[in-house]
Protein backbone atom coordinates (compact mmCIF):
# COMPACT_ATOMS: atom_id res chain seq x y z
CA UNK A 1 0.00 0.00 0.00
CA UNK A 2 2.88 2.28 0.89
CA UNK A 3 4.86 1.91 -1.84
CA UNK A 4 1.91 2.32 -4.22
CA UNK A 5 0.88 5.64 -2.72
CA UNK A 6 4.65 6.49 -2.48
CA UNK A 7 4.93 5.57 -6.53
CA UNK A 8 1.85 8.00 -7.15
CA UNK A 9 3.59 10.50 -5.48
CA UNK A 10 6.56 10.64 -7.22
CA UNK A 11 5.09 9.86 -10.54
CA UNK A 12 2.54 13.47 -10.38
CA UNK A 13 5.91 15.16 -9.72
CA UNK A 14 7.10 14.16 -12.71
CA UNK A 15 4.66 14.56 -14.53
CA UNK A 16 4.06 18.39 -13.42
CA UNK A 17 7.72 18.89 -13.67
CA UNK A 18 7.35 18.01 -17.52
CA UNK A 19 4.74 19.81 -17.99
CA UNK A 20 6.76 22.80 -16.56
CA UNK A 21 9.21 22.10 -19.85
CA UNK A 22 6.69 22.27 -22.35
CA UNK A 23 7.05 25.21 -25.15
CA UNK A 24 4.84 27.06 -24.29
CA UNK A 25 7.62 28.47 -21.64
CA UNK A 26 9.62 29.63 -24.82
CA UNK A 27 12.42 27.52 -24.67
CA UNK A 28 11.10 24.30 -25.42
CA UNK A 29 12.68 22.09 -27.70
CA UNK A 30 10.61 21.67 -31.03
CA UNK A 31 9.89 17.96 -31.63
CA UNK A 32 12.27 16.23 -34.19
CA UNK A 33 15.22 18.42 -34.19
CA UNK A 34 18.40 17.64 -32.25
CA UNK A 35 21.26 19.66 -30.62
CA UNK A 36 19.11 21.67 -28.47
CA UNK A 37 22.35 22.56 -26.15
CA UNK A 38 21.01 25.66 -24.02
CA UNK A 39 22.74 26.88 -21.11
CA UNK A 40 19.68 25.80 -18.92
CA UNK A 41 20.47 22.38 -19.10
CA UNK A 42 22.40 22.26 -16.31
CA UNK A 43 19.72 24.05 -14.38
CA UNK A 44 17.02 21.38 -15.24
CA UNK A 45 16.99 19.27 -12.48
CA UNK A 46 16.14 15.50 -13.52
CA UNK A 47 13.12 13.76 -13.57
CA UNK A 48 11.74 10.80 -12.59
CA UNK A 49 9.35 8.29 -13.96
CA UNK A 50 9.50 6.22 -10.95
CA UNK A 51 8.57 2.13 -10.98
CA UNK A 52 5.16 1.00 -11.07
CA UNK A 53 3.98 4.54 -12.71
CA UNK A 54 2.72 4.48 -15.88
CA UNK A 55 2.81 7.78 -18.44
CA UNK A 56 1.31 7.97 -22.03
CA UNK A 57 2.09 11.00 -23.70
CA UNK A 58 4.22 14.00 -24.79
CA UNK A 59 7.43 14.69 -23.04
CA UNK A 60 9.37 18.00 -23.79
CA UNK A 61 12.31 18.83 -22.04
CA UNK A 62 16.16 20.03 -22.37
CA UNK A 63 16.84 18.22 -19.68
CA UNK A 64 17.30 14.75 -17.99
CA UNK A 65 14.68 11.80 -17.80
CA UNK A 66 15.04 8.88 -15.66
CA UNK A 67 12.42 6.19 -16.65
CA UNK A 68 11.60 3.38 -14.30
CA UNK A 69 8.00 2.65 -15.02
CA UNK A 70 6.11 2.97 -17.67
CA UNK A 71 6.55 5.42 -20.73
CA UNK A 72 4.27 5.64 -23.96
CA UNK A 73 4.40 8.44 -26.34
CA UNK A 74 6.47 10.77 -27.71
CA UNK A 75 9.78 12.11 -25.60
CA UNK A 76 11.74 14.71 -27.29
CA UNK A 77 14.65 15.38 -24.05
CA UNK A 78 18.48 15.98 -24.08
CA UNK A 79 19.19 12.72 -21.62
CA UNK A 80 17.71 9.61 -21.22
CA UNK A 81 18.02 6.68 -18.80
CA UNK A 82 15.80 3.56 -19.02
CA UNK A 83 16.11 2.17 -16.38
CA UNK A 84 16.35 -1.83 -15.95
CA UNK A 85 12.41 -1.71 -14.48
CA UNK A 86 11.65 1.04 -17.35
CA UNK A 87 9.36 0.59 -19.98
CA UNK A 88 9.39 3.38 -23.48
CA UNK A 89 7.19 2.57 -26.05
CA UNK A 90 7.25 5.32 -28.70
CA UNK A 91 8.88 8.30 -30.55
CA UNK A 92 12.32 9.46 -28.76
CA UNK A 93 14.61 12.17 -30.37
CA UNK A 94 17.51 12.77 -27.56
CA UNK A 95 21.27 13.21 -27.35
CA UNK A 96 22.17 10.60 -24.74
CA UNK A 97 20.47 7.28 -24.20
CA UNK A 98 21.36 4.90 -22.15
CA UNK A 99 18.92 1.94 -21.89
CA UNK A 100 18.96 -0.77 -19.11
CA UNK A 101 15.65 -1.73 -19.51
CA UNK A 102 12.97 -1.90 -22.43
CA UNK A 103 12.56 -0.07 -25.57
CA UNK A 104 10.49 -0.26 -28.44
CA UNK A 105 9.43 2.63 -30.99
CA UNK A 106 11.49 4.40 -33.20
CA UNK A 107 14.82 6.62 -31.28
CA UNK A 108 16.65 9.27 -32.96
CA UNK A 109 19.72 9.98 -30.76
CA UNK A 110 23.75 10.80 -30.99
CA UNK A 111 24.80 8.27 -28.08
CA UNK A 112 23.10 5.40 -27.78
CA UNK A 113 24.21 3.13 -25.09
CA UNK A 114 22.37 -0.45 -24.43
CA UNK A 115 23.07 -2.06 -21.03
CA UNK A 116 23.25 -6.10 -20.49
CA UNK A 117 20.18 -6.73 -19.97
CA UNK A 118 18.36 -4.39 -22.40
CA UNK A 119 16.08 -4.93 -25.13
CA UNK A 120 15.64 -2.55 -27.86
CA UNK A 121 13.00 -3.14 -30.47
CA UNK A 122 12.57 -0.57 -33.72
CA UNK A 123 13.98 2.11 -35.78
CA UNK A 124 17.64 3.29 -34.61
CA UNK A 125 18.95 6.34 -35.65
CA UNK A 126 22.47 6.79 -34.11
CA UNK A 127 26.19 8.41 -33.91
CA UNK A 128 27.63 6.35 -32.10
CA UNK A 129 26.31 3.19 -30.62
CA UNK A 130 27.71 0.36 -27.52
CA UNK A 131 26.26 -2.37 -27.03
CA UNK A 132 26.93 -4.45 -23.51
CA UNK A 133 27.50 -8.02 -24.39
CA UNK A 134 23.70 -9.77 -23.34
CA UNK A 135 22.21 -6.42 -24.66
CA UNK A 136 19.12 -7.33 -27.16
CA UNK A 137 18.89 -4.99 -30.41
CA UNK A 138 15.99 -5.45 -33.26
CA UNK A 139 14.92 -3.83 -36.08
CA UNK A 140 16.47 -1.17 -38.25
CA UNK A 141 20.02 0.72 -37.41
CA UNK A 142 21.25 3.77 -39.25
CA UNK A 143 24.07 5.61 -38.69
CA UNK A 144 23.56 9.52 -38.97
CA UNK A 145 26.30 11.43 -40.36
CA UNK B 1 54.38 -18.77 -41.36
CA UNK B 2 52.67 -21.91 -42.71
CA UNK B 3 54.49 -23.86 -40.35
CA UNK B 4 52.53 -22.32 -37.95
CA UNK B 5 49.14 -23.04 -39.61
CA UNK B 6 46.85 -25.19 -38.03
CA UNK B 7 44.97 -27.91 -39.41
CA UNK B 8 41.57 -26.38 -40.51
CA UNK B 9 42.68 -22.71 -40.62
CA UNK B 10 42.84 -19.89 -43.19
CA UNK B 11 44.69 -16.98 -43.11
CA UNK B 12 44.20 -14.06 -45.68
CA UNK B 13 47.08 -11.47 -45.26
CA UNK B 14 46.90 -7.76 -46.11
CA UNK B 15 46.14 -7.04 -49.18
CA UNK B 16 45.10 -10.33 -50.84
CA UNK B 17 42.26 -10.59 -52.57
CA UNK B 18 39.88 -13.58 -52.66
CA UNK B 19 36.64 -14.66 -54.73
CA UNK B 20 34.43 -17.42 -54.06
CA UNK B 21 32.82 -19.94 -51.34
CA UNK B 22 35.22 -20.65 -48.46
CA UNK B 23 34.28 -22.92 -45.66
CA UNK B 24 36.47 -23.23 -43.04
CA UNK B 25 36.48 -26.19 -40.24
CA UNK B 26 38.42 -24.01 -37.42
CA UNK B 27 39.06 -20.57 -37.49
CA UNK B 28 39.79 -17.80 -39.99
CA UNK B 29 41.90 -14.42 -39.87
CA UNK B 30 41.29 -12.06 -42.56
CA UNK B 31 43.09 -9.02 -43.12
CA UNK B 32 42.62 -8.94 -46.93
CA UNK B 33 39.75 -8.64 -48.69
CA UNK B 34 37.21 -11.56 -49.55
CA UNK B 35 34.04 -11.48 -52.02
CA UNK B 36 31.70 -14.20 -51.72
CA UNK B 37 30.80 -16.32 -49.07
CA UNK B 38 32.30 -17.70 -46.14
CA UNK B 39 31.48 -20.42 -43.54
CA UNK B 40 33.71 -20.54 -40.33
CA UNK B 41 33.75 -21.90 -36.72
CA UNK B 42 35.64 -18.83 -35.73
CA UNK B 43 36.09 -15.68 -37.64
CA UNK B 44 38.60 -12.92 -36.77
CA UNK B 45 38.89 -9.55 -39.14
CA UNK B 46 41.62 -7.47 -38.26
CA UNK B 47 41.08 -3.74 -39.38
CA UNK B 48 42.30 -3.89 -42.85
CA UNK B 49 39.67 -6.97 -43.68
CA UNK B 50 36.72 -6.12 -45.76
CA UNK B 51 34.37 -8.81 -46.70
CA UNK B 52 31.54 -8.63 -49.42
CA UNK B 53 29.29 -11.24 -49.56
CA UNK B 54 27.45 -13.64 -46.86
CA UNK B 55 29.52 -14.50 -43.50
CA UNK B 56 28.57 -17.10 -41.25
CA UNK B 57 30.09 -18.32 -37.81
CA UNK B 58 30.37 -19.17 -34.55
CA UNK B 59 32.25 -16.63 -33.24
CA UNK B 60 33.10 -12.99 -34.71
CA UNK B 61 35.68 -11.16 -33.68
CA UNK B 62 35.56 -7.34 -36.08
CA UNK B 63 37.76 -5.13 -36.52
CA UNK B 64 37.34 -4.80 -39.71
CA UNK B 65 34.39 -4.04 -42.20
CA UNK B 66 31.26 -6.82 -43.60
CA UNK B 67 28.71 -5.53 -46.16
CA UNK B 68 25.99 -7.93 -46.64
CA UNK B 69 24.62 -10.71 -44.69
CA UNK B 70 26.42 -11.56 -41.45
CA UNK B 71 25.27 -14.65 -39.55
CA UNK B 72 26.55 -15.29 -36.15
CA UNK B 73 25.80 -18.16 -34.67
CA UNK B 74 27.14 -17.92 -30.82
CA UNK B 75 28.92 -14.24 -30.54
CA UNK B 76 29.07 -11.28 -32.55
CA UNK B 77 32.00 -8.81 -31.08
CA UNK B 78 32.27 -5.66 -33.22
CA UNK B 79 35.11 -3.43 -31.93
CA UNK B 80 35.53 0.34 -31.93
CA UNK B 81 37.04 0.42 -35.77
CA UNK B 82 34.20 -2.63 -36.77
CA UNK B 83 31.88 -2.00 -39.28
CA UNK B 84 28.45 -3.94 -40.79
CA UNK B 85 26.30 -2.72 -43.44
CA UNK B 86 23.25 -5.21 -44.37
CA UNK B 87 21.40 -7.75 -42.32
CA UNK B 88 22.90 -9.10 -39.29
CA UNK B 89 21.24 -12.03 -37.13
CA UNK B 90 23.11 -12.48 -34.07
CA UNK B 91 22.84 -14.77 -30.69
CA UNK B 92 24.93 -12.77 -28.76
CA UNK B 93 26.22 -9.56 -29.27
CA UNK B 94 28.43 -6.54 -28.18
CA UNK B 95 29.65 -3.51 -29.83
CA UNK B 96 32.47 -1.32 -28.20
CA UNK B 97 32.26 2.62 -28.59
CA UNK B 98 32.54 3.54 -31.96
CA UNK B 99 31.80 0.59 -34.04
CA UNK B 100 29.44 0.45 -36.87
CA UNK B 101 26.21 -1.06 -37.11
CA UNK B 102 23.54 -0.42 -39.99
CA UNK B 103 20.61 -2.40 -40.96
CA UNK B 104 18.31 -5.06 -40.18
CA UNK B 105 19.11 -6.29 -36.97
CA UNK B 106 17.77 -10.05 -35.45
CA UNK B 107 18.56 -11.88 -32.85
CA UNK B 108 18.37 -15.97 -33.23
CA UNK B 109 18.68 -18.57 -30.48
CA UNK B 110 22.41 -19.36 -29.84
CA UNK B 111 23.57 -22.44 -31.66
CA UNK B 112 23.12 -25.87 -29.64
CA UNK B 113 25.60 -27.26 -27.63
CA UNK B 114 28.08 -29.73 -29.61
CA UNK B 115 26.35 -33.11 -30.22
CA UNK B 116 28.49 -34.97 -27.58
CA UNK B 117 27.40 -33.00 -24.64
CA UNK B 118 23.68 -35.12 -25.24
CA UNK B 119 25.14 -38.52 -24.63
CA UNK B 120 27.08 -38.18 -21.23
CA UNK B 121 24.09 -36.63 -19.98
CA UNK B 122 21.52 -39.52 -20.82
CA UNK B 123 24.53 -42.34 -19.39
CA UNK B 124 25.22 -39.89 -16.26
CA UNK B 125 21.73 -40.53 -15.58
CA UNK B 126 21.11 -44.17 -15.98
CA UNK B 127 24.89 -44.47 -14.03
CA UNK B 128 22.48 -42.56 -11.19
CA UNK B 129 19.49 -44.65 -11.24
CA UNK B 130 21.96 -48.28 -11.69
CA UNK B 131 23.79 -46.78 -8.38
CA UNK B 132 21.00 -46.18 -6.57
Amino acid sequence: MFNKRRDKEDGVQSTQESHGMTPEKGNGPIPGTLGIKSASNGNLKPSVISEGFEFIGEIRSNGYLTIDGTVRGTLSLHSVQIGSTGTLDGNLVCETVNVKGNFSGSLDCSDLTIGSRAIVDGKLTYKSITIQRGGIVKGELRKKG
Amino acid sequence: MSDTNQNGCLTVGEGVILNGTFIVPESASISGNIEGEITARELILTSTAVIRGKVTADVIDLRGEIYDTLIAKKSLFIRSTGKIVGTVQYAEIEIEKGGELQGTMQKIEPAPAAPAYAAPTGSGNSDSTSEA
